[in-house]
């Protein structure tokens, strides 16, 4: 659909009265503090573009990409601008005038199939096994992707060797009596980075009497390609997800991550997806989606048995912009925490402020990425956990490489990882040892 | 001298990092919040970020000696222009410095550099348990600077005041390049009627007679209760009525806000949960103290909202109060989002009226919205006689625009006529200077002379004010 057309640039730009209120909470623009990254700057710059004052440049995506996309000024303007939905359909609209080439080969090709992703990520772990890590070099990102990948390398360590659908069944049937037939929607970052969580997830939803299944033609959920001016691509995606997933007969789509589950709602499925032949299935399949926490609390209502020999942990959690500012969700993962024995949830300050890693920010923008995870460092440190919880690979990332930074200790997880090795632990095993 | 020679010459003070100058970027420089600045769009020639006075002195004396103007501008969320270099020139975007410079607990006082935002102040202050009264709207993204230069206040001026009844001393780099310093250079008294007034003078000048770059605040312990009363009324003119009864009865409340009937439909329509009454007007108490006269005042405001009001609802309890003033807090964002096609716009928005013309002037200006085919939601601080029309239109149809302006034009001539003014509290800016030799009449002239007194060469912040 022609950009002038879609809906956010048709029916929000208008709205925008330039209050300010987004200067307010825009974590880029903290660190930054003028007018030209200010989120209703982004909303100026797209009416610019739209009016045909500046013309769809690489200088003006430039600009625009000064942004988290974290959505946390959309949540918080007044008048109701998705400004984060404006950015993402001004950089397409930009994109589709200036075609990079390397751009292509990445979010077309390796970034579309779980596959060749892996194949890019496998030659990662033998850069870093053979000592080398020189990972950007390897993959010749660097040249794929602006910005600084040569200083954000060490952001991708501890890469593990066997992905998680080398290591989970498609199929895993329910344990005990079975309640729900679940669609496992395995995204990339937890599939190639994160096995343990993939792990984890079918677990607890198996024990509570889940049938996971694991779609073979699975696609990547399409976010990072919004992020990176490649709407179409995503559009395309969602369309080859909707076709992995109508085979199966499920009550439920479910997923770890955040970023997955925004990607699949209904709002984002309706931007993708809304103004074409594939509306309603994308709304019908859009309706079975949920994020693993929303549907541990709400739907299985999931209870670690009780047990006092517990080892004590001090947990704090990190709300990722994706669950919090995208679907509202902030209870569900900490009521999750809380009912796990042995564990005590202690709140940092400004939990749901963005950690700066936001998919691929912090490769493209590596200095001022770390600039907005050292807030979140130092929030972190004086939370005084042993463990950190979170439910976005991409946040996973950023805090384990905050956390090596600074040279601390905690571990970082997944609340569905404590609550499985809370269902084994009935039969004795320790919890902070087996992390 | 031209644009590139200019950035050039900037270049060299404050190097690439503190300065902007290429065309993409200062065209982010060309908007505040009026909507003036979403029909026409100037740029200015570079933007430079100053951190100290000795920079602000340097800049204005390069200015000076080539006929350069000079724009300050803090977070520019001001609603006239005002920030904008609607003729061209450099602007100094301070909202960086924000410098806490001193607490001074003793006396009771603060020092800031004018890029500190109302919000952090107030927090920052609230450890000392004090605060700083003028409670604008934009607390959370406007800068004490910018407060200064617009002489801005709040809601709770009714009690409190306007931000001129807090400067004791500022800091100012006059157009020629002086550092002037008012209220005394060594004074931290907090009464002081020694030489002419020029703290007063400066406070509400926005940005025509100089950059303030230091200010001394007096702050006010913080009160420790709160209590809100809500009154529905069926007739308009009920309203105005009680607020001066409530004023009789010697009850000064932190404030007085008033929904008409136009903001009743349009908050009902956003948020149906909220419920408010239909009426025709409903009324917020604020008020703020110690716990037993909170109380006291609250019970006196119950008895006199009661004479005439439908319904009167009252609560010190912090969840109940939040509910009572919902209606209030989504008013603005309502105007917005009563339909999916339009937007509030900020254009005639703040008139300011004697509380004995209020009502007429809420059906006046209902009456021009039905002349022109224009939506518009009213709401404002009735306290003081401050309206805050909204009109809704569509932002981007011309014969919309072209019909606000006038309905706009006649809202400002209607405030004059009603012995008010074109604005209580955002300023006059480029959006409501036209107005001031009507307002003025001769003392315009003199307003002219003292400001030929400080910018002799009119290059501070021209196009604005007077
Ligand atoms: C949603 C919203 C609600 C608002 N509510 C209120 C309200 O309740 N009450 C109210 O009074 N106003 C209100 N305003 C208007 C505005 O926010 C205030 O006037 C505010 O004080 C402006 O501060 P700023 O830092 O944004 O100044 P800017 O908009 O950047 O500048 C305003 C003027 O001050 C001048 N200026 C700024 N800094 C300096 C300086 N250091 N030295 C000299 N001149 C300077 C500029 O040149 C300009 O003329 C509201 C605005 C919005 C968007």
């Amino acid at each position: 659909m022609e950009f002038k057309e879609l809906p956010p640039v048709k029916e929000q730009l208008m709205k925008c009265v330039r209050c300010g209120k987004c200067r307010s909470v825009c974590p880029v623009f903290a660190e930054i503090g003028n007018e030209t990254v200010a989120p209703r700057g982004h909303v100026f710059m797209v009416q610019m573009l739209r009016d045909g004052t500046v013309a769809p440049e690489q200088k003006v995506y430039d600009h625009l990409t000064n942004c988290l996309m974290c959505e946390t000024c959309s949540i918080n303007c007044p008048s109701g601008i998705d400004i984060h939905e404006l950015n993402a359909a001004a950089r397409s609209y930009i994109y589709e005038h200036n075609p990079s080439l390397a751009k292509d080969l990445i979010f077309d090709t390796m970034w579309t199939n779980p596959a060749y992703l892996k194949n890019a990520v496998r030659m990662a772990w033998g850069a870093q096994a053979s000592g080398a890590q020189s990972l950007g070099r390897k993959l010749g990102l660097t040249k794929l992707l602006p910005g600084d990948l040569p200083k954000a390398e060490k952001i991708l360590t501890g890469i593990p060797f066997r992905s998680a659908r080398k290591q989970v069944p498609a199929v895993s049937p329910a344990r005990g009596e079975k309640k729900y037939t679940v669609g496992y929607f395995l995204g990339c970052a937890t599939d190639l980075l994160n096995p343990e969580v993939a792990k984890a997830t079918i677990d607890v939803l198996t024990r509570n009497g889940c049938e996971v299944i694991i779609p073979a033609d699975m696609k990547c959920c399409g976010l990072p390609h919004i992020a990176n001016g490649k709407m179409k691509t995503a559009q395309q995606l969602a369309i080859e997800n909707l076709k992995a997933f109508r085979q199966y007969d499920l009550d439920y789509i479910v997923t770890d991550c955040a970023s997955c589950s925004s990607a699949l709602a209904a709002k984002n499925m309706a931007l993708l997806l809304g103004e074409t032949e594939h509306r309603d299935e994308a709304r019908a399949f859009a309706a079975k989606v949920m994020d693993l926490t929303y549907f541990l609390i709400h739907i299985l209502d999931v209870r670690p048995p009780a047990n006092a020999q517990a080892p004590k942990v001090r947990v704090t959690y990190h709300d990722p912009c994706h669950l919090a500012n995208a679907q509202g969700i902030t209870d569900e993962p900490r009521e999750l925490l809380r009912r796990i024995p042995g564990v005590e949830l202690v709140e940092m300050t400004d939990a749901n402020r963005c950690c700066g890693g936001s998919g691929t920010f912090s490769i493209t923008h590596y200095d001022l990425s770390m600039q907005i995870l050292d807030k979140k460092m130092d929030n972190i440190e004086a939370a005084d956990a042993d463990l950190i919880a979170t439910c976005c690979p991409s946040c996973m990332m950023q805090l384990r490489h905050g956390v090596s930074r600074r040279g601390l200790q905690n571990d970082l997880v997944h609340p569905v990882q404590l609550l499985s090795q809370a269902y084994q632990m009935s039969k004795g095993s320790e919890m902070k040892a087996a992390l | 001298m031209d644009k590139s020679a200019i950035q050039k010459e900037l270049l060299k003070m404050f190097g690439k990092d503190r300065m902007l100058s290429d065309a993409l970027d200062l065209m982010y420089y060309s908007y505040d919040s009026s909507f003036l600045t979403k029909l026409e769009t100037t740029s200015p020639y570079a933007v430079v970020f100053p951190r100290s006075t000795e920079e602000v002195q340097k800049i204005m004396q390069f200015a000076y000696s080539h006929d350069i103007n000079i724009v300050p501008r803090g977070a520019g969320t001001g609603e006239t222009g005002g920030c904008v270099a609607v003729e061209g020139g450099i602007v100094l975007d301070l909202s960086q410095w924000k410098e806490i410079v001193e607490i001074d607990q003793k006396n009771m006082q603060v020092v800031v550099r004018p890029g500190v935002i109302h919000a952090d102040l107030n927090s920052e202050l609230a450890q000392y348990n004090l605060f700083f009264p003028p409670d604008p709207g934009s607390s959370l993204m406007c800068t004490v600077g910018g407060m200064v230069a617009n002489n801005a206040s709040g809601l709770r001026a009714v009690k409190y005041g306007t931000t001129e009844q807090y400067v004791l001393g500022l800091e100012v780099v006059t157009p020629k390049g002086d550092i002037i310093v008012t209220g005394g250079m060594k004074s931290r008294a907090i009464k002081n009627v020694s030489g002419l007034n020029l703290t007063k003078l400066m406070v509400g000048s926005e940005g025509v007679l100089g950059v303030i770059t230091k200010i001394r605040l007096r702050c006010f312990p913080k009160p420790r209760a709160r209590g809100i009363a809500m009154a529905v009324f069926d007739r308009l003119d009920d309203a105005p009525a009680t607020v001066l009864d409530v004023y009789q009865a010697g009850i000064l409340p932190s404030g007085i806000e008033v929904l008409d009937g136009s903001a009743i439909k349009a908050v009902n329509e956003f948020k149906p949960h909220i419920k408010l009454p239909d009426a025709e007007a409903i009324l917020l108490f604020e008020v703020d103290g110690n716990p037993p006269s909170v109380e006291f005042e609250g019970d006196i405001i119950k008895e006199m909202a009661g004479k005439r009001a439908r319904l009167v609802e009252w609560s010190t309890d912090p969840k109940s109060m939040a509910q009572l003033w919902e209606g209030r807090s989504v008013t603005a964002a309502a105007a917005s989002r009563v339909r999916p096609d339009v937007s509030r716009i900020f254009a005639g928005e703040d008139i300011s009226v004697p509380l004995s013309r209020v009502a007429d002037v809420l059906r006046a200006i209902r009456e021009l919205g039905q002349k022109y085919g224009i939506q518009v939601v009213n709401y404002g601080h009735i306290g003081d006689g401050n309206v805050h029309t909204a009109p809704v239109i569509n932002p981007e149809d011309p014969a919309e625009v072209e019909r606000v302006l006038q309905l706009v034009d006649e809202i400002h001539l209607l405030a004059i006529e009603m012995e008010g003014t074109t604005t209580g509290e955002h300023g006059v800016g480029a959006v409501r200077r036209r107005y001031a030799p009507l307002e003025h009449g001769i003392a315009h002239e003199y307003m002219l002379k003292v400001k030929q007194a400080f910018d002799p060469k009119g290059i501070m912040n021209p196009g604005k004010l007077i």
